[in-house]
């Protein structure tokens, strides 16, 4: 084949490396701009964080850009910050756990018995509080929960307590209960969406096979949803450690979670030693996130929900 | 069409084109200058601030009469404040601080320009002590626009807390347990306990001091209801009664009457307190600080700064706003507020800025109110 000429420069003609390359790129490119949010929205930020994690702040607010372990010294050794981690870790599998429960039976009845028209209205119904701000539905909890809320009214009116009551809000009870209605939404979804895939005559069949329906339950059903449990788990947990507004609204004075602590260190601009509050959470969450992996495949997410 | 009609329109095309861009150039520079306020004819400048700095009608009536916009971002405090001017720099034009924020922090950093306060009539109803502040002197013209000021008291119900307390020492009672709110602003709060401590320069603490002011925070902690995210929530506790005593600014007992809520007393604690005064200051190289003049011009007229007052409620540096006060019928509330008496007031409290003990202080905080 005959070599063009250009300017006076020769082109090689394409071989089938080059050919294969290209059609390599071209399939790639669909992926390119997941990859630039991801590179630019949080591994460039998660890499500055975790620079900024190892400097200081000096008297004027300035950060100090000079190496130093401090800051993670202080988390490690100061009692309190390893305490409320555990703490929100706590309280994360907690309610992730009610968050399960309660939306597994809403989304297996809905799933189940019935019909797709009504389940989908219901659904709506489920997601219904997301259409109102985040804030208004915490205030709208501490008008529930307070010392004058409606449950403590309720409560006396009935003659359950003589008088009103402050367990039920600013401590750990009151960030739990919020965190649970604010989350189970998402659980809901995922489980609904996995379930609703399901063909409930297996569970039948195993038990004309003989299984329990306890037993059908766990080695028919709950396989078969996994990967919708571990998202549902995923999408509850995870945002837990990071949750902040929901603690210092409900959770008083004694309900601080993780976050709580890391805000105040941005609040007065203490970057460097936020960062690294902010990079061990960031830090757990990924080595949860690999854990999770271990027992969630892409393609049972994609192709089977 | 023959070659010469030809080259006639293409001329003719070529000198309307240029027309048109020409126009539409200058259609688009205009605009330019009017949206980053190069010009008499208003614009919209860049303002960082705290919410009560403002009204929306008097905003409104300066967009209608002078076309200038404030467009206003929220400020929550002074650090989160400085940092971010650090960041963005001239993309505001101006911005609020507090006290010794403006020239240990903000002028320090080279953040603001000092300006000729004098040169702006509306100065002339200012006190004249809020003209002359020391901290905000330099010998290139003054920091900032004075604009309100307030020393940190305590407020207590009066039919749940007794003897009238006069001191920090009342947060610290656990007979009030579970039964404060106070606000979410760390540094203040290890601030207010350095005062319940005997400490005087509570943004400077020696590590001693600080392990004196964990002590109180230890004793504090299981009485704080929870942490008010703004004023208003802790007027509203108060006013429903889940809270018996909170912190703020001067002006809470109208706050919870006008709400519906219980008699409420207030005091500055006999060991001292903590105040802020504040003001707008000009940042440096700010794009649209053509606009900041013709705009305080208007916005900080008595007639503005009492309807402020009326709406927000915590005095002012406006002398004439005074009186304009006092003929509205409002000299009782005004009073009360020590709207006449900022000079000796704020000569009695440390005034809020940044301190070499802040760092320490977060850590404390976190420490005693983590888990």
């Amino acid at each position: 084949m005959a070599s063009e000429i250009v300017g006076g420069a020769a082109l090689a003609p394409p071989t089938a490396i080059g050919v294969r390359r290209g059609a390599r790129l071209r399939q790639l490119a669909p992926f390119l701009p997941a990859a630039v949010i991801i590179v630019g929205l949080f591994l460039v930020p998660l890499a500055l964080m975790f620079a900024f994690s190892f400097w200081s702040t000096d008297e004027n607010l300035d950060v100090i850009p000079v190496w130093t372990l401090e800051n993670y010294q202080n988390f490690f050794t100061n009692p309190t910050y390893v305490r409320t981690l555990f703490k929100t870790m706590v309280i994360g599998t907690g309610v992730t756990i009610v968050c399960l429960a309660v939306a597994f039976a809403v989304a297996y009845f809905l799933a189940r018995y019935v019909s797709r028209q009504w389940a989908r209205i219901a659904l709506l119904v489920i997601i219904v509080p997301f259409w109102t701000s985040y804030l208004l539905r915490v205030y709208s909890w501490q008008a529930i929960l307070g010392e004058r809320g409606a449950l403590n009214q309720v409560l006396v009116g009935l003659g359950i307590i003589d008088e009103p009551s402050l367990l039920f809000v600013y401590n750990d009870f009151g960030t739990f209960i919020v965190l649970v209605y604010l989350y189970i939404p998402f659980a809901a979804l995922v489980l609904y969406a996995s379930l609703e895939r399901f063909d409930f005559t297996q569970l039948t069949a195993a038990q004309d096979l003989g299984a329990s329906p306890i037993r059908a339950f766990r080695h028919v059903l709950l396989p078969q949803i996994r990967p919708g449990l571990i998202t549902a788990c995923i999408f509850v947990f995870i945002p837990i450690l990071g949750e902040f507004l929901t603690p210092s609204m409900v959770g008083g004075a004694q309900g601080l979670l993780i976050a709580n602590l890391l805000a105040n260190f941005f609040k007065n601009a203490l970057i460097p030693e936020g960062a690294a509050v902010g990079f061990l959470i960031a830090a757990f969450v990924t080595v949860l996130l690999i854990v999770f992996r271990r027992y969630l495949r892409i393609e049972d997410v994609v192709v089977r929900g | 069409m023959n070659a010469i009609d030809n080259q006639l329109s293409r001329r003719r095309f070529l000198q309307a084109s240029a027309a048109v861009g020409a126009a539409v150039s200058l259609g688009g520079i205009t605009a330019a200058c009017n949206a980053i306020g190069g010009t008499a004819q208003g614009g919209t400048f860049n303002w960082m601030t705290w919410g009560d700095h403002y009204i929306d009608t008097q905003l409104k009536a300066i967009e209608a009469s002078d076309k200038i916009i404030a467009q206003i971002s929220e400020l929550a405090g002074n650090a989160e404040g400085f940092a971010k001017l650090k960041e963005v720099k001239g993309e505001l034009d101006m911005i609020s601080g507090d006290a010794l924020w403006v020239p240990d922090a903000y002028f320090a950093e080279g953040l603001i320009e000092p300006f000729d306060i004098n040169s702006l009539k509306v100065s002339s109803q200012l006190y004249s002590f809020a003209r002359e502040f020391d901290i905000w002197t330099t010998p290139d013209g003054y920091l900032g626009y004075p604009f309100g000021w307030s020393p940190i008291s305590i407020y207590y119900n009066v039919a749940e807390v007794s003897p009238a307390p006069d001191s920090w020492g009342v947060l610290l009672d656990p007979k009030y347990k579970g039964r404060i709110v106070i606000e979410n602003q760390p540094e203040e709060i290890v601030a207010y306990m350095g005062k319940a401590s005997g400490v005087d320069d509570v943004y400077n603490m020696t590590d001693d001091q600080l392990a004196t002011v964990k002590g109180l925070l230890e004793q504090l902690k299981p009485n704080v209801l929870k942490f008010a995210q703004q004023a208003t929530d802790s007027v509203n506790a108060m006013t429903s009664g889940e809270a018996w005593l909170i912190t703020g600014n001067l002006g809470n007992e109208d706050r919870v009457k006008d709400a519906g809520g219980p008699e409420i007393k207030g005091f500055i604690p006999k060991e001292g307190t903590v105040g802020w005064m504040d003001a707008e200051m000009i940042v440096k190289d700010g794009a649209n600080k053509a606009l900041l003049f013709p705009y305080l011009e208007k916005a900080e007229v008595a007639e503005n700064i009492a309807a402020n007052f009326i709406t927000h409620g915590r005095p002012l540096f406006n002398e004439a706003a005074y009186q304009v006060l006092v003929n509205q019928g409002e000299q009782d509330r005004a009073d009360r507020y020590l709207y006449n008496k900022a000079e000796e007031t704020l000569a009695k409290t440390t005034l809020k800025g940044p301190g070499t003990s802040t760092e320490k202080s977060i850590q404390l905080f976190n420490e005693v109110f983590g888990a």
